[in-house]
């Protein structure tokens, strides 16, 4: 345990250190405000790098990221290809697959359109208990590819003239073509009358080749021979190659002898023809195949060059990302000049854009179908809707992300009470005039306003009435017409007790018109009571609603009147009680005193003139408590006059402690002063008021502690707005005695010494403290430790006024 | 001298405890402890001043002040444990010379007797030096010409500058003067943090001049604003 106590030690100490030093650099700091000059201008300018870094570095992730995930989740474009082979995308498969298709149907049928394959055989190999078939046709879809006889090719093309490549007599010769039927060539594209420029792939810019023969289909691409089949089986989405020879995939019978050559270029051309309108038209199906594969690649490329430059622009931000706090803060400052309304009509212009880009129809359908019924798969529905609503415009989702940032940035940086709000001004606008009006209002007499209101309410009444006789009338002439039911029977009686209920109404509400000066009445005679009028009673005739309550307040008025005569008598017994006290005991004590004076006169042994000599002194002692009773017992009561004047504090002080100048020489005491030079005008009774600091002093000067030092400041807290300016002085000295927690030294006899051996009365703060409330000051003592504060506190007097006479 | 002196009081001790004051001072003593006996006294001739307590039994200090004032021109000193500024009042206005609180200071209340005793004595001179340049106030008076100050017709003895703070006071009988104007008049410089010079010099002047120089009845301090010489009346 010992080593481990050791071993503690100096860790606490080094934080003590530490713990110094930065204290030290704390109080140093202020100091070296200059040097700090060229580091705040260091940080202005990190805190722009790293905004716009923050800036630029989310703007450019986001963007990158959204636009990819855009392509994938709209599947627009093609699959991206990064080797750059244009004829190694899916798109180029299926693009041959589907022509090879076409060739097929135009041996055997010489249209384009009805070739099919038939009796796809599915097995699903991993369903277990055997084979299992499935039968699935597929019926190829008319494709835009048109029926391409060797003659009529020609003539599709006529118009117009391929581009680099002469197609005026060959037509789209990216893909070139021999199609046999039974050994005899039914179509082509190519000069040549036999397969064998095909078979010997020796076509010039020519270097994907596919052979369609006996139900099976080879390709070599660049003179190598291409995997087509795999394991045999077609398994939709997967296998590459959508062409019949799978096992499950097969031609159908009237196939049976069809053989197809094709031959692909290498880099497809594209052409064109022109209407006859004189518009050009272009053409050219694997062109547009490898046209999309590159723009995929080159898509991506950008975006993940984006992407990067983005990270790259984020880590700046990290790097400065507390100076951009500064930045932000800066910005927000801006901004809260701003109404807060803006910022909704700023996020309205991207939400417009969004919905502009009609991105939301995705989103709408799936709110659609949820709404005619939940099923969880519509959960799936509702997020593509949602991220194809939100991606539809990139631009505009960015611009409403930083429209919000700075929406927060505002509310994060400006307390609620500091931002502007166009309609919280106007409501609080409204609200105060309504209240205006109301005030307005109150200040005419309430049984005007009562008798207004009732006024309103009968017209309202006979009104009603008025009309709802005419509708009766009409009802009625109505229901003769035809035969009486029972519902009619109803109706007419419902109708009766509205009829009555309204007359009653409007009865009542003319029996009530008196009501009203009753109250103002009422009203009147509180507010004379309130006034102090006890005499006059509340005279309200006997049938008057509020005769009761009239009644009420008459005893109320008699039981104050009574009280305040009792009051005032017991205040004037109280004074005269203290008075004839204090007159009862300063009649002994003058005789006392006379005699001891006698005494002291009379030659006496050294041990009786002692004697004499303490009565003489304990007398006087006497004296003073009787003479400071009965000034507090005064004060107490609200009996001591004052003779208020305009004085100045300052000079107050400086008699006052002029006046005491011999006692505070002799106590061994400094009296450290901070008194301002101009005058500190406050309006009291500066005879009160030297009592106060006479015995503020004394008291410091009685039980401060030897040698030690005495505060004496006066400081003046300048004049608000809503506040009056106050000065304020405070007497502080440490305390010779410890000084008990929890005494009240304000209190009568209180002392900070128990014992109460010194010569003090214990009334001197009690004084102090009446005295400075009787000034309409107020006085408050703070002890902490042995830390003794008087603190006297008076309103200034109201300067600029004069100043203005 | 031998001025005789009636001291009224309803306590036997107090009136016996002033008259042994009164009497190593060189005065004679009557003794009275009610308003009438009082006024069985007033009448005589040898009494020269009367000290009365104001709260007696059968007719009070005031009531029969009011009585000997009406049948005799003579100092009344009213010794009273009222000790409020209204008291005060009342007193004087009722025809007192002099106020003086109980429990009394024996030293003072022989100077106050003392003072009453020359001023009444010395009345015809007063009037008789009523010329130019002489002013009165109460038991002092200043001749300006000459620059000399009397309390009771004796000449106080004053310093150049107390001297200089008693001229300015005098011909500005009630006037508030704030310190530094005071210094700025007395020694002819701007006075900055002048306060406790002026009041040494005060307190000095009090200590020459009052009967009691703590609570002085002339040269008063009016705190928060300044200094000033009390108007009291002949």
């Amino acid at each position: 345990m010992d080593t481990k106590w050791n071993g503690t030690e100096p860790e606490n100490g080094g934080e003590v250190e530490h713990f110094v030093a930065a204290q030290v650099r704390q109080t140093i700091e202020p100091e070296t405000a200059e040097e700090t000059a060229p580091k705040r201008r260091g940080q202005a300018a990190g805190a722009v790098i790293g905004f716009l870094a923050f800036v630029i570095g989310v703007s450019l992730t986001l963007g990158s990221l959204g636009a990819m995930a855009e392509r994938r989740l709209m599947q627009r474009g093609a699959e991206p290809d990064w080797s750059g082979d244009w004829q190694n995308t899916q798109e180029f498969r299926d693009e041959v697959s589907s022509y090879l298709m076409e060739f097929l149907s135009l041996g055997a049928t010489g249209t384009t359109g009805n070739a099919w394959y038939q009796t796809a055989e599915a097995w699903d190999v991993a369903e277990a208990g055997g084979w299992r078939r499935q039968y699935t046709e597929i019926i190829l879809k008319d494709t835009a590819a048109e029926s391409r006889p060797v003659e009529g090719e020609e003539e599709a093309l006529t118009a117009g003239e391929a581009e680099g490549e002469n197609a005026y007599r060959t037509g789209d010769q990216n893909v070139l073509y021999l199609i046999m039927q039974d050994g005899h060539i039914r179509y082509k594209n190519v000069e040549a009358d036999s397969a064998k420029p095909f078979r010997d792939q020796s076509l010039e810019g020519y270097n994907f080749y596919l052979t369609y023969q006996d139900g099976k289909a080879s390709i070599f691409k660049d003179g190598v021979e291409l995997d087509v089949y795999g394991d045999g089986i077609y398994v939709s989405g997967k296998s590459p190659w959508f062409i019949p020879g799978y096992e499950n995939l097969q031609a159908g019978e009237w196939l049976d002898g069809a053989t197809v050559y094709m031959a692909v270029r290498k880099e497809p051309a594209r052409y064109w023809f022109q209407d006859s309108g004189g518009g050009r038209y272009y053409y050219g199906r694997m062109y547009q195949v490898a046209q999309r594969a590159e723009e995929a690649r080159t898509f991506y490329i950008r975006q993940l060059v984006l992407l990067g430059l983005g990270a790259l622009w984020l880590c700046v931000w990290l790097a400065f990302r507390r100076e951009k706090k500064l930045a932000d803060a800066k910005i927000a400052s801006w901004t809260g000049r701003l109404w807060e309304e803006v910022w909704v009509l700023l996020a309205l212009i991207p939400l417009g854009w969004l919905f502009a880009a009609d991105g939301w129809q995705e989103l709408y359908w799936a709110c659609r179908e949820i709404w005619w019924g939940w099923e969880p798969v519509y959960m799936g529905q509702l997020a593509y809707g949602a991220a194809s609503f939100l991606l539809s415009s990139l631009p505009g989702l960015i611009a409403l992300g930083w429209v919000l940032y700075l929406a927060f940035n505002n509310r994060r940086y400006n307390p609620r009470e500091q931002r502007k709000s166009l309609l919280r001004s106007l409501f609080r606008m409204a609200r105060s005039l309504l209240r205006t009006l109301r005030m307005k209002d109150l200040e005419r007499p309430v049984e005007k306003r009562l008798n207004r209101d009732n006024g309103l309410v009968l017209a309202l009444l006979l009104l009603g009435f008025t009309c709802s006789l005419f509708a009766a009338a009409v009802a009625l002439e109505l229901m003769m017409r035809n035969h009486w039911s029972v519902e009619k029977w109803l109706l007419l009686l419902a109708g009766c007790v509205v009829e009555g209920a309204l007359i009653l109404s409007i009865v009542r509400t003319f029996r009530h018109r008196r009501l009203p000066q009753d109250l103002g009445r009422l009203n009147r005679q509180i507010e004379s009571i309130r006034a102090g009028d006890l005499s006059t009673p509340l005279d309200l005739p006997e049938d008057a609603d509020l005769r009761k309550t009239a009644e009420a307040l008459n005893d109320i008025q008699a039981g104050m009147k009574t009280a305040l005569a009792e009051q005032t008598r017991s205040e004037r017994m109280k004074v005269e009680l203290i008075s004839n006290v204090s007159h009862d005991l300063k009649t002994p004590l003058t005789s006392i005193l006379s005699y001891a004076e006698l005494l002291r006169q009379e030659d006496l042994p050294p041990a009786a003139a002692d004697y004499a000599r303490i009565i003489d002194e304990k007398a006087q002692r006497l004296k003073t408590m009787v003479q400071d009773v009965f000034e507090v017992s005064k004060a107490a009561a609200d009996q001591l006059p004052v003779s208020m004047e305009r004085l100045d504090l300052g000079k107050l002080l400086r008699q006052t402690l002029a006046d005491l100048d011999d006692p505070i020489q002799k106590s061994g005491l400094t009296f450290k002063t901070d008194l301002p030079a101009e005058p500190v005008m406050i309006d009291a009774d500066g005879k009160r008021l030297y009592r106060v600091f006479q015995n503020l002093i004394d008291n410091a000067l009685r039980y401060a502690l030897e040698g030690s030092r005495v505060y004496l400041t006066l400081k003046t807290a300048e004049r608000a707005a809503e506040t009056a300016g106050l000065a304020r002085v405070s007497v502080r000295n440490t305390s010779r005695d410890e000084l008990p927690e929890g005494v009240d030294f304000t209190a009568r006899f209180v002392r900070g010494d128990e014992s109460r051996t010194d010569g003090g009365s214990g009334l001197g703060l009690s004084i102090a403290s009446s005295f400075t409330e009787a000034c309409g000051g107020t006085f408050q003592v703070e002890t902490v430790a042995d830390l003794f504060t008087a603190v006297v506190t008076f309103p200034l007097a109201e300067t600029e006024q004069e100043a203005e006479r | 001298m031998n001025e005789c002196i009636l001291v009224v009081d309803d306590d036997p001790e107090i009136v016996n405890a002033i008259a042994i004051t009164l009497e190593r001072e060189g005065w004679q003593v009557l003794k009275a402890y009610n308003g009438m006996e009082a006024l069985d006294h007033a009448l005589n001739p040898e009494v020269r001043l009367i000290l009365i307590d104001v709260m007696m039994p059968r007719l009070d200090g005031l009531s029969a002040l009011i009585r000997i004032r009406e049948r005799r021109n003579l100092p009344v000193i009213v010794l009273s444990a009222k000790s409020e500024d209204t008291d005060k009042i009342l007193g004087l206005s009722m025809g007192a010379d002099d106020y003086v609180t109980k429990p009394y200071n024996p030293q003072e209340l022989v100077a106050r007797v003392r003072s009453q005793l020359r001023r009444y004595t010395l009345l015809g001179d007063i009037h008789t030096a009523e010329r130019e340049g002489v002013l009165v106030n109460g038991r002092l008076t200043y001749d300006a010409s000459e620059r000399v100050l009397r309390a009771d017709g004796d000449v106080v003895k004053l310093t150049a500058t107390e001297t200089k703070i008693v001229d300015l006071l005098f011909r500005n009988l009630g006037r508030v003067f704030p310190a530094e104007e005071l210094y700025r008049r007395v020694w002819n410089e701007e006075g900055y943090a002048c306060e406790n010079t002026v009041m040494v010099h005060i307190r000095r002047i009090r200590e020459k001049v009052e009967l009691n120089p703590k609570e002085p009845d002339y040269i008063k301090v009016v705190w928060g604003i300044g200094y000033k010489m009390e108007r009291h009346g002949a």
